[in-house]
């Protein structure tokens, strides 16, 4: 087991249990919030997978996920906005901490590749991960004025 | 059949099942050993024929006919959808209020929809050498159409949609698997046997004879299906009022 | 001692398939069920079926959401139409 595994494996242990017990339990807004958290931090654990394994093809499972988690967060938000509508749900805190991981991640791998075509990709998918997960939470928070549903 | 008899007969069933399972996992090679007789086979067969990832070589060459089932029960499914969630006589199509959506939403669904769309190609397109292959790069170009959803409205969606065209898409897919398929009969060999065209260079791009070909056309196939089952759940969800009409 | 991680996927998703039942809402269940897809896909990853985590993640992160959620929406308003009508 190299440290590679070992980071990953705290990353998923420590993100997968706080976001399904977030999911899990307590009122609506929290268990959007935490199903954006849950993709927000599997991404990375994904990425130090990919390194672990020494296998580069596993980075587009990460690839997959930094795109399609944010989207998955907006159909909640699209579809949900009766319920999330009276009292938006804020967790800035946990946002930044998921955001925080993704980035020093992304950097760590980014040192260790090298400049390439590898680095490329890991760079696209930390744009796409941090970009997408702090644009959803902020949809989710209802930090966009004058919004309507249709 | 009243509830007591029900109940009895979900206990047999199922401790009849459990006790079946347990047999055969008492019977399995141990986890992580190193004895694998069917992935040794199938890896030494994928090597032969210049195809990178064992899977797709099992998927579209090996085990290509399974693929053929699979695809026509995502054709059906689809097909069954559109049947059932079709416009009934008492509905009424109401179009929904234009809707509006934060600016930076819209402006993070245009620039994701592209590079989704690429992605989801550039999955279908390096089945052969690298994880991925048709059935995910399609379900991921189909998701890429739908932030247009997202972004904007349903209005906006169906103006880049036109529905028949995808309808005929996933048809014209689904018969170019066949069509390939008959394509080894006539050339002297067996349906859907890989010995059409030359094996390439290994892990480039056009390696693996008709796995790159195959694979296109369930990615075509997928895309397509999944664009018309979620037109047929938007319809429903969006548009579609009951009663016939004011 | 590579297990390990083996041994938290597969505890995240047993835990999540068991919340996803627990649960009775549907909206709440189809959250619960896009975790479950992000779980599942580690799970793969880590018994090393790199193709089969991407359709897992491919269907479970959005695709499936988007279902779920459009059936709900569907039958809450019809619900609300019945409502209309008949009062």
């Amino acid at each position: 087991m190299n440290g590679w595994i070992l980071a990953a494996t705290v990353v998923l242990a420590v993100g997968l249990g706080t976001t399904l017990w977030g999911v899990a339990t307590g009122p609506l807004g929290r268990r959007v919030v935490a199903q954006n958290l849950s993709t927000a931090l599997v991404c990375p654990g994904l990425l130090l997978l990919s390194q672990g394994y020494s296998r580069t093809a596993y980075v587009d499972l990460a690839l997959l996920l930094a795109l399609l988690g944010p989207v998955g967060t907006l159909v909640f938000v699209r579809l949900l906005a009766d319920e999330l509508g009276d009292n938006p749900p804020q967790a800035w805190g946990p946002t930044w901490v998921a955001a925080g991981v993704g980035t020093v991640v992304v950097a760590v791998l980014c040192a260790v590749t090298g400049p390439g075509r590898a680095m490329v990709k890991l760079l696209v998918i930390g744009a796409l991960l941090v970009g997408g997960n702090l644009l959803a939470s902020r949809a989710l928070s209802g930090g966009f004025p004058g919004v309507s549903r249709d | 059949m009243n509830p007591r008899t029900r109940l009895w007969l979900v206990v047999l069933g199922g401790g009849g099942l459990a006790a079946l399972l347990v047999a055969a996992c008492l019977r399995l090679p141990v986890f992580g050993g190193p004895w694998h007789p069917y992935g040794d086979r199938a890896v030494r067969a994928a090597l032969a024929r210049h195809t990178a990832n064992t899977v797709a070589s099992v998927n579209f060459d090996q085990r290509a006919f399974d693929t053929m089932g699979e695809m026509t029960i995502l054709f059906g499914a689809v097909l069954g959808c559109v049947v059932l969630l079709r416009q009934a006589r008492d509905e009424h199509r109401d179009p929904p209020a234009p809707c509006e959506v934060a600016a930076p939403v819209r402006r993070y669904a245009l620039i994701v929809l592209p590079v989704a769309l690429v992605t989801g190609l550039y999955v279908i397109a390096h089945g052969q050498l690298s994880p991925g292959g048709g059935f995910q790069g399609g379900v991921v170009a189909a998701t890429a159409l739908h932030l247009m959803y997202l972004g904007a409205d349903y209005a906006a969606l169906e103006r880049i949609r036109p529905i028949e065209a995808y309808e005929i898409g996933d048809a014209l897919s689904a018969s170019a698997y066949l069509v390939l398929g008959f394509a080894g009969v006539l050339a002297g060999s067996a349906f859907l046997a890989n010995t059409l065209l030359p094996y390439g260079t290994f892990n480039m791009l056009s390696s693996g004879g008709t796995v790159p070909l195959l694979n296109a056309a369930i990615g075509m196939e997928v895309a397509c299906a999944v664009v018309v089952l979620l037109a047929r759940f938007l319809d429903q969800a969006v548009e579609i009022e009951e009663g016939s009409g004011e | 001692m590579t297990d390990a991680v083996v041994v938290v996927a597969l505890l995240a998703v047993a835990g999540c398939a068991t919340a996803a039942v627990a649960n009775r809402d549907p909206a709440r269940q189809a959250l619960i069920l896009a975790v479950l897809g992000t779980s599942l896909a580690v799970l793969f990853t880590v018994l090393q079926a790199p193709d089969v985590g991407l359709s897992q993640l491919a269907v479970g992160s959005a695709l499936t959401p988007l279902l779920i959620m459009l059936s709900v929406r569907k039958v809450r308003r019809r619900s609300a139409h019945g409502k209309d009508s008949r009062q």
